[in-house]
């Protein structure tokens, strides 16, 4: 509405053919008013005035040499006005520039600095005005004379930015980098603790940024400038500062706060980059600060890291890890020392079971539960320690299951034995798996397996812990003292997701026997209810695949007692009838009895092995027996039929005086009505792990054979050395071979003709379809 | 709303939007600032002024033309197709075509330029140096000696 009455008073617009003189004169009253006076505005009118003259300026000439015809100098005459205006621009900065480096001069630090950014401000605003009213110089002069190889003619902007380089910037920067100096300086303080005005350095190190001119072409940024005054002083200076403060720092400081400072430090600098410095400067920046802070003093980071691992200290462990993992091979210090602190861990652990437990006896037979649980124990706290200190990296959790394999092969408790190991945690599993383990909670026992499970993934030995499982599998169903079906089922599973399904395949066959027993034995019940009604002995029977099940028969004769020879007779025809060719052994070691008493007053019922009730029917005839007339009814062997006699007369249901005679006692008494006389025999207690242990020496040898065998019909032909590597290699899952006993097996082989010795070799074989 | 005014001194109010088909227009207010100052345009009259308009209001809308000068410099110059409208648009007798490219290049209105420079090309295509020269109204000023060089330099160019 009010528009300015009291008009600038500013010379008159020159007209449209005026000559350069006056042409310039106009122009630069305009840009000097423009570059040094902005803030009092320019009017649409100057604003036009000026962009007009400049457009009329350039146009006229080219208007003039058209009309003077198509002449062959047309090419240079066009450009002759062009450059008149753009040298007169140069004067105009060069002079204006002068003057800017005389109100710099005398000026420091902060004070440099505010005045060096103010200015900057105010230049290349106007700078940026003048290359709009300049436009039509840019489009075609200024373009022309590029575009014909002349690279040091620049768009006005640029031109200006140039000027400001070479005529203020480098100036000031050639008395000991004052600029960049005070940058340096100011940045120092910062860091020293105190506040500075931030906005001042981001201006200051973003017009380095700007300065930087790509000659080849000008629309891409070139950090030359930047790089060459600011970044590579920025970069010396912060090496030179923390390389003091850390060395103080440390001198007078442990390294968990040392820990800290860096961390801390670290993360400033990430921030400097943030505020105020060019990106690019990142990567260099904080290489510099790891270099600096973290490698010059990763020696006392190593040796510190014991020291917190002592004492749990999660999260300077954390610290560290996440510093030394900024360097390369940081961490590998860390995971050997880890790797030796948690096998040291278990080993002690092992050690002071093993020390406790044996105190005196001989024998240390240390408690399956007790070691499984003083491993586990080891093994959670320093999974725990990588997941939350070292968040879970791949080589820590190497390190980990390193010394694991370690300590849970080999420790106090196992001497050099690896079969041990398996052998323990094998009974373990059995007595969580028994009906009478206390951890009844589904849950609980779910996670007890899944315990079991951890450190079988170490076992080396993983046929041993096959072996005796089966073995321990085998009692559970035949006694049916399994805790459940299901907990069974979800531990092969287990097993079978770890090893495979011929690792489980016995123990999956096992079950399979067990329901069709049961089956089997209501069919034979239904089919004798319908033709004989004289069945008064209660029937079940197993029948197990002998292949499948780690049962041995009697080794000896056994005369079956005439009580019960029916069934068994009955029985034998009908299953001869259901499934004619197979070959039914009777495993009467292992079968159960249970005998009502009609002798005395009250009414027993004895629990009894097949043995003892052979013994005690002998007493349905006699109440006197010899041991003698006993080994001949029976057909027993003597030392067995002691044993059993032993247990009876121990009971109190035969009475013995010496040895060779007993004598029924007619006087038994017992608080309850059953009565489980079936304890197990001490030769077979002690034969059993021995017995396991020979199976497992049995099946190896088979394995390395069928393995040697296996590889050499997919190779043919193979040295001696790679062939047993490769045996290694492919049965350390099950086991781990030893080369003796390959040697072994090749010369089985070879001896048996599967493999020769290629002639003329030594040391090659080849394989004999 | 802004305020221009010609050569001969007559006043045209138009949508911000319309004039900013200027890119002169459009940077002078981007740097000046928005006012109620009239806005004088010295090298343009009014006769010429209400054309461009008229071509401004058209093509009121459409994406300027970017000023990186690699993007579409090529396919712009490539093709000599001019839209239907523009076409009605420019057919003008020759006085006013030359006005309205001069105007455009002042004003800085790229696409409006490229019509006009399009529609002299056509002008000249196929035609003779002697039909050129009659005309836009040249007078022949080469030496017979000139015009053989040159005839002999642009060999290469003709039509046979």
């Amino acid at each position: 509405m009010a528009s300015s009455s009291t008009s600038v008073s500013s010379p008159p617009m020159p007209p449209a053919n005026a000559d350069l003189q006056t042409t310039w004169a106009y122009l630069e009253e305009g840009v000097d008013h423009i570059m040094t006076k902005l803030q009092t505005g320019v009017s649409y009118s100057k604003y036009m005035s000026l962009y007009t003259v400049s457009y009329n300026y350039c146009t006229s000439s080219k208007m003039h040499s058209a009309s003077e015809g198509m002449s062959l100098g047309q090419r240079t005459g066009a450009n002759l006005m062009g450059s008149d205006l753009y040298n007169n621009l140069i004067k105009y900065f060069m002079q204006h520039l002068k003057t800017l480096r005389e109100g710099a001069e005398g000026l420091q630090d902060e004070a440099l600095l505010k005045y060096y950014a103010t200015e900057w401000d105010r230049y290349t605003t106007g700078a940026n005005y003048i290359n709009r009213l300049f436009t039509y110089l840019n489009r075609h002069w200024v373009k022309r004379e590029r575009d014909e190889g002349r690279k040091s003619v620049y768009p006005v902007y640029t031109l200006a930015l140039v000027q400001w380089k070479t005529n203020f910037f480098m100036p000031i920067q050639s008395k000991q980098q004052k600029l960049a100096g005070a940058v340096l300086r100011l940045i120092e303080r910062q860091r020293n603790g105190e506040t500075i005005d931030q906005g001042l350095v981001k201006k200051v190190v973003d017009s380095f940024v700007s300065l930087g001119l790509d000659e080849s072409d000008i629309n891409k940024v070139s950090y030359e400038i930047y790089k060459e005054h600011f970044e590579q002083p920025f970069l010396e200076a912060t090496e030179k500062y923390y390389r003091k403060e850390s060395e103080t720092f440390l001198a007078e400081n442990n390294v968990q706060d040392y820990l800290k400072k860096a961390e801390e430090r670290l993360r400033e600098e990430e921030d400097r980059v943030e505020r105020y410095l060019n990106t690019n400067t990142r990567k260099g920046l904080v290489s510099k600060c790891e270099h600096v802070l973290i490698r010059e003093h990763s020696e006392r980071m190593w040796e510190s890291f014991q020291n917190l691992l002592d004492f749990d200290k999660d999260e300077d462990l954390q610290r560290m890890y996440s510093l030394l993992s900024r360097i390369t091979e940081g961490l590998e210090p860390l995971r050997k020392k880890f790797e030796e602190h948690v096998k040291r861990a278990g080993l002690a652990a092992v050690s002071k079971l093993v020390s406790e437990g044996g105190s005196g006896e001989g024998s240390t037979e240390v408690d399956p539960k007790a070691y499984v649980d003083a491993m586990l124990e080891v093994h959670h706290k320093n999974s725990e320690t990588v997941s939350r200190s070292f968040r879970g990296e791949a080589g820590f959790v190497a390190s980990l299951d390193k010394a694991c394999r370690d300590f849970v092969n080999r420790n106090a408790a196992t001497g050099n034995s690896t079969t041990k190991s398996p052998e323990l945690l094998a009974k373990h599993a059995d007595v969580l798996l028994r009906k009478s383990n206390k951890v009844a909670e589904e849950e609980d026992l779910e996670g007890a397996l899944n315990k079991v499970m951890i450190l079988f993934k170490y076992i080396e030995d993983k046929d041993v812990f096959q072996t005796f499982y089966t073995t321990k599998l085998s009692k559970r169903l035949i006694h049916g003292v399994s805790a459940s079906d299901e907990a069974e089922a979800s531990m092969i599973s287990k097993l079978k997701e770890a090893c495979g399904f011929e690792y489980t395949n016995k123990l999956q066959r096992m079950f399979t026997d067990m329901s069709l027993s049961k089956d089997l034995t209501d069919q034979f019940k239904e089919r004798m209810q319908q033709n004989h009604d004289d069945m008064d002995i209660n029937f079940s029977i197993m029948v197990l695949g002998t292949n499948f099940w780690p049962l041995n028969p009697p080794a000896h004769e056994f005369i079956i007692p005439a009580d019960i020879l029916p069934v068994y007779e009955r029985f034998t025809k009908y299953y001869q009838q259901k499934h004619s060719g197979r070959k039914l052994t009777w495993l009467w070691n292992y079968s159960k009895n249970e005998l009502r008493t009609s002798y005395l007053n009250q009414k027993y019922i004895f629990m009894t092995s097949a043995y003892q009730m052979a013994v005690l029917t002998q007493y349905n005839q006699n109440d006197t027996l010899s041991l003698e007339e006993l080994m001949t009814a029976t057909s027993i062997s003597k030392e067995i039929l002691t044993q059993v006699l032993a247990s009876l007369v121990k009971a109190k249901v035969l009475i013995s005086d010496d040895k060779e005679q007993y004598d029924l006692n007619p006087n038994f008494k017992s608080k309850k009505i059953r009565i489980n006389l079936n304890t197990p025999l001490k030769a077979e207690q002690k034969t059993e792990a021995t017995d396991v242990l020979k199976t497992v020496d049995e099946d190896r040898k088979y394995a390395l054979q069928a393995t040697i065998v296996r590889i050499m019909k997919a190779r043919k032909t193979m040295k001696n050395q790679q062939l047993i590597q490769e045996v290694i290699a492919q049965i350390a899952q099950r086991f781990q071979p030893k080369i003796p006993d390959i040697k072994k097996a090749i010369d089985h082989l070879l001896e048996k003709e599967y493999i020769e010795r290629v002639e003329g070799t030594r040391e090659t074989y080849a394989y004999l379809a | 709303m802004v305020l221009l005014v010609t050569s001969d001194n007559e006043q045209f109010v138009v949508e911000k939007e319309v004039a900013e088909r200027s890119v002169l227009i459009k940077n002078m207010l981007e740097d000046v600032g928005e006012s109620d100052q009239p806005i004088p345009l010295p090298n343009v009259s009014s006769s010429v002024l209400k054309k461009v308009l008229e071509y401004c209001e058209h093509h009121r809308g459409e994406p300027l033309p970017t000023t990186d000068p690699t993007d579409n410099e090529d396919t712009r110059k490539r093709t000599t197709d001019i839209s239907e409208w523009d076409q009605k648009f420019i057919t003008v007798d020759q006085e006013m075509l030359f006005e309205i490219i001069l105007a455009a290049n002042y004003l800085d209105i790229k696409p409006l330029l490229d019509v006009g420079c399009k529609t002299v090309a056509n002008m000249i295509k196929g035609k003779t140096p002697e039909e050129i020269r009659k005309l836009f109204n040249i007078v022949n000023d080469f030496t017979p000696e000139e015009e053989a060089q040159i005839k002999k330099e642009n060999e290469w160019a003709e039509d046979r």
